[in-house]
């Protein structure tokens, strides 16, 4: 799902982002090791693994042969990425020659890894103090329903009966560029806020992390250790029972809004407190290299534009509102009619076809989703072309040249113009042509020197 | 993208199937002790867990006269990694069993000749392609599989056909076999297993940094290797064996009609049954029979 990969990159940017000490201070912990190293493109992955047990610098020009010829853009893609996310290190020798050497810290910590096969990041509860744990199941579905209350209370603040807790300056925090609200009006989602609606749910995850990170400085926490703890988390056992008391202050506090996430289950025994890991937060650091969610889909899309979804949440509903429209809705029903109209509507917000068949393709109802192809091809071809429909004009700020003294002077002005490939349009008879809007002050130069 | 593609992950995910030479005659007398060898191998195995969650390892012991399932990353539990430790020790554990049961059934069996000192490769390959072609119908999205043979006795030129089967089964389910020789000689088998496949072959020099050899060239995913400069096999040896008395040969007679290979004049066939009425000069006149 490029999707995720895209937001995940992102988060992994930001953490590259960090000052260079801190990033260091990160590599203490060997699940940020592991973390950062299953983030990486496939071939810095291997490079890393390459370098795992070279102590000494490796020069540049000796890591370019380990490609073949041609592919050096790649080669510079994965070093780049090492280079940046504080993996390998770059060391100059007295003749100025560049080598790479592998962050210290790193290397001992996946060493480690090698030998020991990982281990958890801290003991879970005996099942003594926390009695029956909620089954699998049940934690899966309360970590969805946490998080679609989430989202619910996130696009439609008024609508909720029963929202998270999350402070609404919080919840302003999250709402930044997916809600625009102008003064006196209903907040509106932006387009990105509608694509964060059709994204999967790790996208979403990952969006909404983002954010809560960035924010923490204005919350007087440290990134660095939120970011610390989050990939930490990820790699807890799901299900177990983990100690609060095994907790920093600010882990303490950053749980709290997890658990209104949905990231985690907070539990109380007669003595101890307790929370328990749920898919999302385990399925945290395992998106970051590639998203699996099996998740079962409910949507069928019939060859007569009819939609009928089985899903008894509020949340598709309101989702699958964004580009069709919803004739009647059943306990656990909603039927639907994509329509000209409707689709008109989704576009207007900045949907595009692309991610509205994608939506409905990955949401296949399981009865569907085995078929090829699974959303019938009259209906993705006529979303298609009803977005096509809308390109049909495309707008190109350009300037018109005309009165042109002389025949030899439009000539040598279109062949310039064309020449840098930014004319449009050019008539002979008149002495008139039209040139990118761009290229107006070269063009402008060209018609001085002329003269 | 294509149907047949998108059941596959997009990336680098990849399902190891290794498959260790345990034959204890070889490791007898090997430059690496055992101990080291494994440890080496765990070692690997480990960094490929490492590098995805999602990847998988599948190890499979060959001996002398038996194969077993060794190790499978997905019995260690949710991909979080727990109890990777564990299944090593029980992974270890397998082994000294697997070599132990084997030593005895050769001692009851008593009737392995002294010569024959290669381990069971083709028994080996087949039950890493069956355990691919399970992953291949298990319905959802699937790893790209590949095997890694770790060898060190010599072929057994006995089990010929089944390696050929073998090697032609996974060139057609688009399996690359790569081959890391551990032991002193060259193997034929699995020259022609890696270049008919694809993969990669390789006889380190040095076998104390074998790790090294196994994580820079065989930890390589598919993905990366269109792009990377890996060893290339510098000949190869296409020598067949014979199917009357499973010798090695250069020079053989081959049926005109099902293509076994026959060291010696045959009146009939013994795999088709095919009568062959025209006698044959002698062999060495006629060079060009076959190769």
């Amino acid at each position: 799902m490029p999707q995720v990969m895209v937001v995940a990159r992102n988060f992994m940017d930001m953490v590259a982002a960090l000052p260079a000490g801190k990033l260091d201070m990160l590599y203490d912990s060997a699940f940020i090791c592991e973390a950062v190293l299953r983030s990486l493109p496939p071939l810095a992955k291997k490079y890393a693994l390459q370098m795992l047990y070279v102590l000494s610098p490796v020069t540049a020009a000796a890591m370019e042969e380990w490609v073949l010829d041609g592919y050096a853009a790649k080669h510079r893609v994965a070093i780049d990425k090492l280079l940046q996310l504080r993996v390998f290190v770059e060391v100059r020798d007295r003749r100025k020659e560049v080598s790479y050497k592998m962050n210290q810290k790193f290397q001992g910590n996946m060493q480690k890894y090698l030998v020991d096969g990982g281990s958890l990041p801290r003991e879970p509860l005996p099942s003594s103090i926390t009695g029956r744990l909620p089954a699998s199941a049940d934690l899966e579905a309360y970590a969805l329903d946490q998080w679609e209350r989430f989202l619910l209370q996130l696009i439609n603040s008024s609508q909720v009966e029963k929202g998270t807790s999350f402070s609404s300056s919080m919840m302003k925090t999250f709402q930044r560029g997916l809600l625009s609200s102008r003064d006196g009006e209903a907040p509106k989602l932006t387009e990105n806020g509608f694509q964060f609606l059709l994204m999967e749910i790790n996208a979403q995850l990952w969006y909404i992390m983002r954010e809560y990170i960035l924010s923490a400085e204005e919350r007087g926490v440290d990134p660095t250790e939120l970011i610390s703890f989050l990939l930490e988390l990820s790699f807890h056992k799901l299900g177990a029972a983990y100690s609060l008391n095994t907790l920093t202050d600010v882990q303490r506090i950053a749980i709290r809004d997890l658990a209104e996430l949905g990231l985690v289950k907070m539990q109380q025994g007669r003595k101890d407190s307790w929370f328990v890991p749920t898919q999302l937060a385990t399925n945290l650091s395992a998106s970051l290299s590639d998203s699996s969610s099996s998740k079962e889909g409910f949507v069928v899309v019939e060859t007569n534009f009819r939609m009928y979804a089985y899903s008894t949440s509020k949340l598709h509903c309101e989702i699958l509102r964004l580009f069709s429209r919803v004739e009647y809705q059943l306990p656990n029903l909603i039927v639907g009619a994509i329509t000209k109209e409707s689709i008109y509507g989704a576009f207007e917000n900045g949907i595009t076809a692309e991610q509205i068949i994608s939506f409905l393709k990955q949401n296949a109802h399981p009865r569907v989703a085995d078929k090829i192809p699974t959303v019938p091809e009259n209906v993705t071809d006529q979303i298609r072309l009803w977005e096509t429909d809308r390109n049909r004009v495309e707008m190109v700020p350009s300037h018109l040249y005309e009165d042109f003294p002389s025949k030899e002077w439009f000539e040598q002005c279109c062949d310039h113009a064309r020449d840098h490939g930014y004319l449009l349009w050019e008539d002979t008879r008149r002495m008139r042509l039209i040139v990118r809007g761009e290229f107006h002050p070269e063009m402008r130069e060209f018609l001085r020197r002329q003269r | 993208m294509t149907s047949a593609h998108s059941k596959l992950y997009s990336d680098d995910v990849s399902l190891v199937v290794v498959l260790v030479d345990t034959n204890p005659i070889f490791w007898a007398t090997a430059a690496l002790p055992f101990a080291d060898f494994f440890a080496h191998l765990i070692h690997f195995v480990n960094s490929i867990l490492l590098l995805n969650h999602l990847n998988r390892v599948v190890i499979i012991a060959a001996g002398v006269s038996s194969c077993a399932y060794i190790f499978d990353s997905s019995d260690a539990g949710p991909a979080s990694g727990v109890g990777v430790s564990d299944t090593f020790d029980k992974a270890s554990r397998k082994v000294e069993e697997f070599i132990a049961q084997e030593a005895r059934a050769t001692a009851s069996n008593g009737s392995v000749a002294p010569a024959n000192t290669s381990s069971l490769l083709s028994g080996a390959l087949s039950l890493a392609l069956c355990y691919i072609q399970r992953i291949f119908r298990s319905g959802t999205r699937h790893p790209q599989p590949r095997i890694l043979c770790l060898q060190g006795s010599p072929d057994g030129p006995e089990q010929y056909v089944a390696v050929m089967n073998s090697i032609f089964s996974a060139q057609r389910s688009v399996v690359p076999i790569d081959s890391c020789i551990v032991g002193t000689q060259d193997s034929a088998f699995l020259q022609q297993a890696s270049y008919i496949t694809g993969g990669v072959y390789l006889k380190p020099q040095e076998l104390n940094g074998l790790f090294q050899y196994l994580a820079a060239v065989f930890a390589t995913d598919l993905h990366s290797r269109a792009f990377l400069r890996l060893p290339k096999t510098l000949g190869v040896d296409f020598r067949a064996s014979c199917f009357c008395h499973k010798k090695t040969i250069d020079m053989g007679y081959v049926c005109s009609v099902c293509l076994s290979i026959f060291c010696k004049n045959q009146r009939k066939c013994s795999t088709c049954g095919s009568e062959f009425s025209r006698v044959m000069p002698d062999l060495n006149s006629m060079p060009d029979q076959s190769k």
